[in-house]
């Protein structure tokens, strides 16, 4: 942790985040999930001011199944940082302050089923509109699908 | 369909006008009528010629002039990451290679640095050095068909011919090396797939000498034609700060005067032991984006060069057992040997539960596999960081305001790949 993150965290009154560093070295800080605005503003702060990438971990087994991961970049001291939330169903929307979360919050929505409040559009991006379920969880097995514009197989 | 479950036309005008919505998911905001009274939406793609892959952008039009832009992707989604899922890790390498298919070197690189950092495994200096060989052929690779398709766009069709005349040596060289022309699954976790040859470092030598005069033929063609620059210079301009903002990442980005590159910003594989520069624009227009690309094929003639004089003598395989194989002499006189074999074979490689991201420098930007494992055979979750993904969603700031005919010199100067746009 570099000093000015360690010191935005302390900022906030978020008391014995669980943080530590993955295997990769990048560090990573676990908040709750109606928390993540404000820590974003906090790490904006510290420099990381560049959106990298939005993606979620499922586990169908935990009650809050999915962890979201974002991953910002701060440009000062080429760092990455990555920030994970668990969630069951609802976090808020982060594009206010990234506009380059907007595919990236419709894709989790997509994929996963996350609904993102305060998201400007929430629609899907790479799934057909009228598709089913969301197919990245975990319990969504392979195969089955039904066969699309099968009418004239006999 | 029969006659009878045609949908009757009301209901087809309202499906339309429903699709057709004014909407704010284009950054853009949606159109004021008062300020836009006369526009038409039409749509382009998803099967277009100069869509460089299956992308639909549904367009809003003032006459000629693009009034906003809406690009509509997932038409080649084919839930590659769901598939290396249910793979295991060395089977799983063979989708980054279908990602973006013009870089398969570079994807099975990033994926590769992704596991091993879950291993912590040594890997061998030949095989970081013939990693970055490997991934600048690659980068060259990927810039010729870019350019000779950013030709073909703009009307200036013979360019495609030469860059392609390169591009079959690359793709030759490929074949030799690894069997496949553009799945080539050679950098595998733990290594390479196999060793050079020397004819082969030969053959990609001559190749590497003649190529600064071969991009100087492109340069002749394009740089300082007048209606190549009537299409690029002022054309999709996207300043640094918007760049930055959009989490646009690569040339694009370096284009807008942001100098970042991740080879210098956070070097992998060994690219702090090579001299290059990265070449950064100053407009962040379309011209910009073309002399950057330009002026990186240079540079990775230079690092190819370099990696070439360097490539040490030695095994280009780990000698980490969980991750690699023995060789085959040890087979005879090693009974561990053969159960190393056999679990490798049979299960796969297993790395310790853990997360890992390395970012590595695409020819389109920040590129990286998220894998995450748990112990077993199979990754938990597999996520490519495509670097195209977040280049497009900026092509919206990038088409406003200008020409249709441009849009189609804007699209080709991201050079998106919808293979990993759409994974």
């Amino acid at each position: 942790m570099t000093e000015t993150l360690d010191q935005a965290l302390d900022s906030l009154t978020l008391a014995d985040l669980e943080h530590g560093t993955s295997a990769d070295g990048i560090d990573f800080v676990r908040v709750p999930v109606d928390a993540i605005p404000r820590l974003v503003d906090a790490v904006i702060g510290a420099g990381f001011g560049r959106f990298i990438d939005l993606t979620a971990v499922d586990e169908p087994r935990r009650a809050d199944r999915f962890e979201l991961q974002y991953l910002l970049h701060s440009m000062q001291d080429q760092r990455w940082l990555r920030l994970k939330a668990r969630t069951a169903e609802h976090a808020p929307s982060i594009v206010s302050q990234f506009e380059a979360a907007n595919w990236y919050e419709r894709e989790v929505f997509d994929l996963y089923g996350v609904l993102f409040d305060g998201h400007p559009g929430l629609t899907r991006i790479l799934m057909p509109d009228d598709w089913d379920g969301h197919p990245l969880r975990r319990d969504v097995a392979l195969g089955g699908e039904p066969v699309q514009f099968s009418d004239n197989i006999s | 369909m029969s006659i009878e479950t045609r949908p009757d036309d009301a209901e087809m005008t309202e499906r339309m006008s429903s699709t057709l919505t004014p909407s704010p998911m284009n950054g853009n905001g949606p159109v004021d009528s008062a300020t836009a009274p006369h526009t038409l939406r039409i749509n382009m793609g998803p099967q277009h010629p100069s869509t460089h892959g299956v992308l639909r952008l549904e367009l809003e039009l003032d006459g000629e002039i693009v009034v906003s832009c809406k690009p509509i992707i997932g038409y080649l989604h084919t839930g590659t990451e769901k598939t290396m899922e249910n793979l295991t890790y060395l089977q799983a390498l063979t989708v980054t290679d279908r990602l973006d298919y013009l870089n398969p070197m570079g994807n099975n690189l990033a994926y590769a640095l992704a596991v091993e950092a879950l291993f912590d495994c040594e890997i061998p200096e030949r095989a970081i050095i013939g990693r970055v060989l490997l991934a600048e052929l690659t980068r060259l690779n990927s810039h010729l068909v870019w350019l000779g398709t950013t030709g073909i766009d703009l009307g200036a069709s013979s360019v495609l011919l030469y860059t392609f005349r390169e591009r079959e040596v690359l793709l030759d060289f490929f074949e030799s090396l690894s069997g496949a022309r553009m799945m080539t699954s050679f950098i595998r976790p733990g290594g390479l797939a196999d060793d050079f040859t020397d004819d082969w470092l030969q053959g990609v030598s001559k190749f590497i000498d003649d190529l600064p005069a071969r991009i100087d033929e492109y340069e002749a063609l394009l740089t300082h034609n007048p209606l190549f620059k009537d299409r690029m210079v002022g054309i999709g301009v996207l300043d640094g700060q918007r760049a930055l903002s959009m989490g646009v990442t690569g040339p694009v980005l370096r284009a807008s005067g942001i100098s970042h590159d991740i080879r210098k910003a956070r070097p992998y594989s060994g690219y702090d032991q090579f001299e290059f520069h990265v070449p950064v624009g100053s407009h962040g227009d379309s011209y910009d984006r073309y002399l950057v690309r330009i002026e990186e094929m240079r540079e990775s003639v230079k690092l190819c060069k370099q990696a070439i004089a360097k490539l040490p003598v030695g095994p280009v395989k780990t000698s980490d057992r969980k991750v690699m194989p023995p060789p085959r002499e040890e087979l005879g006189q090693s009974m561990e040997a053969v159960i190393h074999h056999f679990k490798l074979w049979t299960a796969g490689m297993k790395p310790p539960a853990g997360e890992a991201y390395i970012p590595v420098e695409s020819p389109r930007g920040e590129l990286g596999f998220y894998v995450v494992s748990d112990g077993s055979n199979k990754a938990v979750r597999v996520r490519e960081r495509a670097p195209s993904f977040a280049n497009l969603q900026a092509l919206p700031i990038m088409a406003r305001g200008g020409l249709v005919a441009d849009l189609i010199a804007i699209i080709s100067s991201i050079d998106p790949v919808l293979g990993e746009i759409d994974r």
